[in-house]
C-alpha cells in the first residue's frame, strides 16, 4: 500500500477524509467495521484499515481469531452427521453445524446422492449465513448447476492454518497480493498435488504419494507459523525438496 | 504517586487457544485465554445476545467466593464493551489464570493464593482485553482499568496507585475505576470508608492513568510514534495501542 499503514482499535474515530467517496456506488463495508445511523464508521477489531476508492469499499485487515461464516465464503467442512434430507457439517471446532441439504451437490437427485459418512470432508459455499440461524451450505451452483471444483474431497489430508494465510491463499492473485508462493514453488518442483482452500482455515492437500501430501502441509504450516517471506519461503522449498529426495 | 514498572504484554501466547494474552504489571502476571464465539450450553444460550463466560483461576488452588466477585464484575462490564448483539445463542469464554501475585514482605504468607482482592482488577481487566483482541472478538471500544487506594499518613491522606499489599492493608479505601476508549467510565467499584471529595480525586487519578492522552485528543496519532519507544507509554490506553501495533505489524508482514 502507498500509505503508512493505519492502525485501528475497536472503538477509534475514522477520520472522514479517508472514508471514499463515489459518485454512484454506495460505500461498502467489510469486515471489522460498522455503521452507527446515520453517519458513524466505526471499526470493531484492532486491524490495519483499508481503504479501495475504486470499487468503494472499506475494511479492517486482520488476522485471528474463529472463522465467522458470512455468504459466498469457500469453505472446508467435515461431515458430522447425516439427517433425513440433510448432512450437518462442522466448519471449526465448538460452533454450531452448518447445513448442506443432500440435493445441494451436482447432479443430485433424491435416489443420486452422493453418501457421506461422518467425517467426510467436504469444500463448499456458504449459502446462507445469517447471526440467527444456522450457516447453510451448497457444493454446487445454483446459477449454473455446475460443481464448479466444489464437493467431496477424496483421499488426501486437510491442514489447519490460520485465517489470514486462507485469506492469502484465496486471493486471485496470491503470489503478488498475498505474498504466498510457497504452493507455486513446490509444483515447480516437479511435485504433483493437488490443493483446496477454505475461508475456514483449513487446507486440503490431495496427491498419489502420501510423503507429498504431508510435506505440502508442513510447508504451508511452517509458512503461516515462522510468517516467512517469499524469500523465506523458496529457502524452506528448497529445504524440504532436498529431505524428500 | 509510586515509582512502578511499565507493564508487559505479549500477544497469542496460546497456540490452540482463538486469541490469548500474558500481561504483567505491578508484580502481577495473568495469562488469559478466549474462545468464542462457541456454541453455548443450552442453559447459558440468550435468544439475542452471547454470553461471555469470564473465568478466574487463581495462582494456586481452586477459586472460591472472592473470584467469583471479580468473575461477576468482569463479565458485566465486558458484556458492555463486546458486541454481543452480534452472536446470538453463543459463547465467549474468557479465562484468565493468575501466575503471579506481588509479596507481601511483612506477612508471612504461606500460601500464594492468600486472598484476591480489588488490586489485581487491572491486570485482570487489562489481560481480558488484549485476549479479546488478539481473537479478533468484535468490540465497541477498548477499556483500561487502574486501582487506586486511599492511604492515610499522619494528618492527611494519600493516593496510591497500585498500591502495594502493604499499602493495601493501610489503605482506608480501595477503588477500581475502568474506561473505555472514549474516555466513559466503564466500572466504578469501591471498598472501605470514604468521602465524596476522596472518591472525585481518585476518578481523576484514575482517569489520569487510564486516559490522559484522550482528553487532549488532538495529538494521539503523533504521540505514537515518537513517545512510547524511549518515555514508555503515556496511559494504558497508549500501551494498548502500541502493544497492537506490534501485532498487527507482524500478523500483516505480507501487506
Amino acid at each position: 500500500m502507498a500509505t503508512a499503514p493505519l492502525l485501528v482499535l475497536p472503538g477509534d474515530t475514522i477520520d472522514p477524509s479517508l472514508i471514499p467517496t463515489h459518485r454512484k456506488q454506495p460505500l461498502r463495508l467489510g469486515p471489522g467495521l460498522r455503521h452507527i445511523p446515520p453517519s458513524e464508521i466505526v471499526p470493531t477489531v484492532a486491524g490495519q484499515l483499508v481503504v479501495d476508492p475504486k470499487k468503494n469499499s472499506m475494511w479492517v485487515e486482520y488476522n485471528g481469531g474463529r472463522y465467522i461464516p458470512s455468504t459466498h465464503d469457500l469453505v472446508i467442512g467435515q461431515v458430522h452427521r447425516s439427517a433425513a434430507d440433510l448432512y450437518y457439517v462442522n466448519l471449526s471446532p465448538y460452533t454450531a453445524n452448518a447445513a448442506l441439504p443432500h440435493l445441494a451437490f451436482e447432479g443430485a437427485t433424491k435416489k443420486t446422492r452422493p453418501q457421506l459418512l461422518p467425517g467426510a470432508l467436504i469444500y463448499a459455499r456458504v449459502t446462507l449465513a445469517n447471526r440467527h440461524m444456522d450457516p447453510e451450505l451448497e457444493c454446487v451452483s445454483s446459477t449454473t448447476g455446475k460443481a464448479e471444483g466444489l464437493g467431496p474431497l477424496t483421499g488426501g489430508m486437510a491442514f489447519d492454518v490460520s485465517l489470514g494465510l486462507a485469506r492469502r491463499l484465496l486471493m486471485a492473485r496470491n503470489r503478488e497480493e498475498g505474498r504466498v508462493e510457497v504452493l507455486e514453488l513446490l509444483g515447480a518442483e516437479g511435485l504433483a498435488f493437488e490443493t483446496a482452500v477454505g475461508r475456514n482455515g483449513r487446507v486440503w492437500v490431495g496427491s498419489e504419494s502420501t510423503k507429498t501430501i504431508v510435506l505440502v502441509g508442513r510447508a504451508l504450516k511452517e509458512t503461516d507459523e515462522g510468517d516467512l517471506t517469499v524469500e523465506q519461503q523458496r529457502k524452506l522449498v528448497k529445504r524440504l525438496v532436498k529431505q524428500l529426495r | 504517586m509510586t515509582v512502578t514498572a511499565a507493564p508487559q504484554a505479549a500477544l497469542s501466547v496460546l497456540p490452540r487457544a482463538d486469541g490469548s494474552a500474558k500481561y504483567s504489571h505491578a508484580g502481577y502476571t495473568v495469562t488469559a485465554s478466549v474462545n468464542g464465539p462457541i456454541e453455548a450450553q443450552r442453559r447459558d444460550e440468550h435468544a439475542y445476545e452471547a454470553h461471555v463466560d469470564v473465568i478466574v483461576r487463581p495462582a494456586a488452588g481452586v477459586g472460591g467466593t472472592r473470584e467469583r466477585h471479580l468473575e461477576s464484575i468482569l463479565q458485566s462490564s465486558l458484556t458492555q464493551i463486546i458486541l454481543v448483539k452480534n452472536f446470538p445463542r453463543s459463547l465467549i469464554q474468557i479465562v484468565l489464570q493468575i501466575e503471579a501475585t506481588p509479596e507481601n514482605d511483612y506477612v508471612n504468607t504461606k500460601l500464594v493464593q492468600a486472598s484476591l482482592n480489588f488490586s489485581i482488577m487491572p491486570a485482570l481487566f487489562q489481560t481480558a482485553i488484549l485476549a479479546l483482541l488478539s481473537a479478533a472478538v468484535p468490540m465497541r471500544a477498548t477499556a483500561t482499568a487502574s486501582v487506586v487506594a486511599v492511604v492515610p499518613e499522619t494528618k492527611s491522606k494519600k493516593l496510591v496507585v497500585d498500591p502495594s499489599p502493604r499499602e493495601l492493608e493501610a489503605a482506608q479505601s480501595v477503588h477500581v475505576l475502568a474506561f473505555t476508549s472514549q474516555g466513559e467510565l466503564l466500572l466504578a467499584e469501591s471498598e472501605g470508608d470514604f468521602t465524596v471529595e476522596e472518591w472525585d480525586e481518585v476518578y481523576e487519578t484514575a482517569e489520569d492513568v487510564c486516559c490522559k492522552s484522550e482528553t487532549s485528543k488532538s495529538d494521539v496519532d503523533m504521540m505514537l510514534d515518537d513517545d512510547d519507544d524511549d518515555a514508555g507509554p503515556a496511559d494504558m490506553h497508549q500501551f494498548i495501542r502500541s502493544t497492537l501495533e506490534d501485532k498487527v505489524a507482524a500478523d500483516l508482514h505480507w501487506k
